[in-house]
């Protein structure tokens, strides 16, 4: 079996104020794989995601990502990082300045790209995600399914290993969801690791695809929780 | 364009500061170099005991001669003196009537090597002189030199001593205007680590404003102190102007101007890198 391309081992992230976001989070996740990161609103997804791209740092636990320990005190080549990962967030993070084209092809040029070769890249991606029409429009003009394509556009314009997408559909009606899933599927197909954050059930059981689920900070798979009483319902109960 | 103004204010205040520690340091040069004019001029009067027998005169000349830091003796008799003085008077020479020359004492002007025309070296040079008791007074101005080297010292301290004050008001000023700079390219500025652009990427613009506004402030300030010199110095009224021929009143050397420049850089620099590394933290 390949080595894993994310492993988390027993982590911790506790807030200033005492708030436990994750609780002894162990995972794995292989290349290939698309894996769902299921759970309500406020339970760590995004603390989990943070983590991963190093906006954060976990109280405590051990993270590799591409084989980097990336909470090793010493590490300091988060860029580096990152240029190995997409990430797409629920708020899309555009630059309303810009055209279309021109966001999708900034990333390539403030990693060392020529600007023509980023421009034609950018335009490449663009009609992958289906926005070969729009590439010339300002990002007000458009949509917010397409505002998301945009996004998606520019996470994969490096021709990133790994995809980190925090709630992409949060934002969107169930038709552009739909539209949505569909890239993000196509991308997998091609043999891109997805980490795909949702609330929404209903677009988990869509597919077959692996599910995480996170609650109160912890990982909940194959384990119930008793609302009532507040805790795990431990096994015979 | 929306931070044009406050740019704008940050190399104003850069030139102010600028200019305000241009004009010290040109006060300051014009009067060392005038200290060094007068310096140059400076020689030590021996005045001779009355009643100095005149076979004495010449072996005392040698012996002044071989003094450290001695380079000319002359001799001065009372005749010579009372020469001088008619001279000096011009049409006013009838004043000195009735005054016989033996009034006179007769002295050794005593001019010194280069390095030793300062207020430092000339004491060794005088100490020596006081311990040959042929002479009874040895006289170079001393106080007038004394209290004008130490005005150039304190004008030089002051000068240092603001130019601190204002290198550090100078730092805040540009560090806080790029932090707002910074701020208004916050949006920017997280796409451009979400997708890995290296810290050096980020902050190289940030960095060339701070050089480019510090270079514009020493520039404004180099600029206006120009003016100012020409306006102040040059045209002045006639009678002025005379009196000024005497001490020239020169502007600031290249070499300073372009120290002024790179010190307005190297301060603009210094600004934005602190405001990077308040602002730009890679997140």
């Amino acid at each position: 079996m390949d080595e894993a391309i994310i492993e988390m081992h027993h982590v911790y992230k506790t807030y200033p104020n005492q708030i436990s976001a994750l609780s002894d989070i162990t995972l794995e996740i292989f290349p290939g794989e698309f894996t769902f990161i299921a759970g309500p609103s406020g339970c760590g997804k995004s603390t989990l995601f943070r983590i991963l791209f190093c906006a954060e740092k976990p109280t405590s636990g051990e993270v590799l990502v591409h084989g980097m320990h990336i909470t090793h005190p010493g590490f300091k080549k988060i860029y580096q990082l990152r240029r190995k990962m997409g990430i797409v967030s629920q708020d899309f993070k555009l630059l309303k300045d810009r055209t279309v084209n021109e966001n999708v092809a900034f990333a390539l040029e403030v990693t060392g790209h020529p600007p023509k070769e980023a421009k034609s890249k950018a335009s490449e991606m663009l009609s992958r995600v289906g926005l070969e029409e729009r590439e010339k429009d300002s990002i007000l003009a458009l949509s917010a399914g397409e505002q998301q394509r945009v996004a998606i556009a520019r996470a994969l314009v490096n021709l990133p290993p790994l995809i980190l997408a925090d709630e992409p559909t949060g934002n969107l009606d169930a038709k552009m969801t739909l539209e949505v899933m569909e890239i993000f599927t196509a991308l997998h197909q091609k043999g891109t690791t997805i980490l795909f954050a949702t609330q929404y059930t209903g677009l988990i059981k869509r597919y077959s695809y692996r599910v995480i689920q996170i609650l109160n900070g912890q990982v909940w798979n194959g384990r119930k929780m008793d609302i009532h009483k507040g805790r795990e319902v431990k096994a015979g109960e | 364009m929306g931070n044009l103004f406050p740019n704008l204010i940050t190399i104003g205040i850069i030139a102010i500061s600028m200019l305000i520690f241009s004009t010290f340091t040109l006060l300051a040069f014009n009067l060392t170099n005038l200290l060094k004019i007068w310096e140059d001029k400076i020689e030590v009067i021996a005045y001779l005991k009355r009643g100095t027998p005149s076979n004495e005169v010449e072996p005392l000349i040698k012996k002044t001669r071989l003094l450290e830091g001695v380079e000319i003796v002359r001799y001065i008799s009372p005749f010579d003196a009372m020469a001088f003085m008619e001279m000096k008077l011009g049409g006013q020479k009838t004043l000195l009537q009735g005054i016989q020359p033996a009034v006179l004492p007769p002295s050794f002007e005593i001019q010194l090597k280069e390095e030793y025309r300062n207020s430092t070296k000339i004491k060794e040079v005088v100490t020596q002189l006081k311990k040959i008791p042929q002479f009874e007074e040895i006289q170079y101005g001393q106080e007038w030199v004394e209290t004008f080297s130490v005005l150039v010292h304190i004008l030089r301290l002051t000068q240092w001593i603001l130019g601190g004050l204002l290198l550090i008001a100078i730092v805040f000023i540009t560090s806080n205007t790029l932090q707002l700079t910074i701020s208004s390219r916050k949006e920017e500025i997280e796409v451009m680590q979400w997708v890995g652009a290296s810290p050096g990427f980020i902050r190289v613009p940030f960095y060339t404003e701070g050089l480019l506004q510090g270079l514009l402030g020493g520039g404004l300030a180099i600029f206006f102190l120009f003016l100012l010199h020409h306006g102040l110095f040059l045209n002045i009224p006639p009678p002025m102007e005379a009196w000024l021929t005497k001490i020239p009143v020169l502007f600031l050397p290249m070499e300073t101007i372009i120290w002024i420049l790179l010190g307005g850089m190297v301060l603009g620099f210094f600004g934005s890198s602190v405001a990077s590394m308040r602002v730009l933290k890679y997140r």
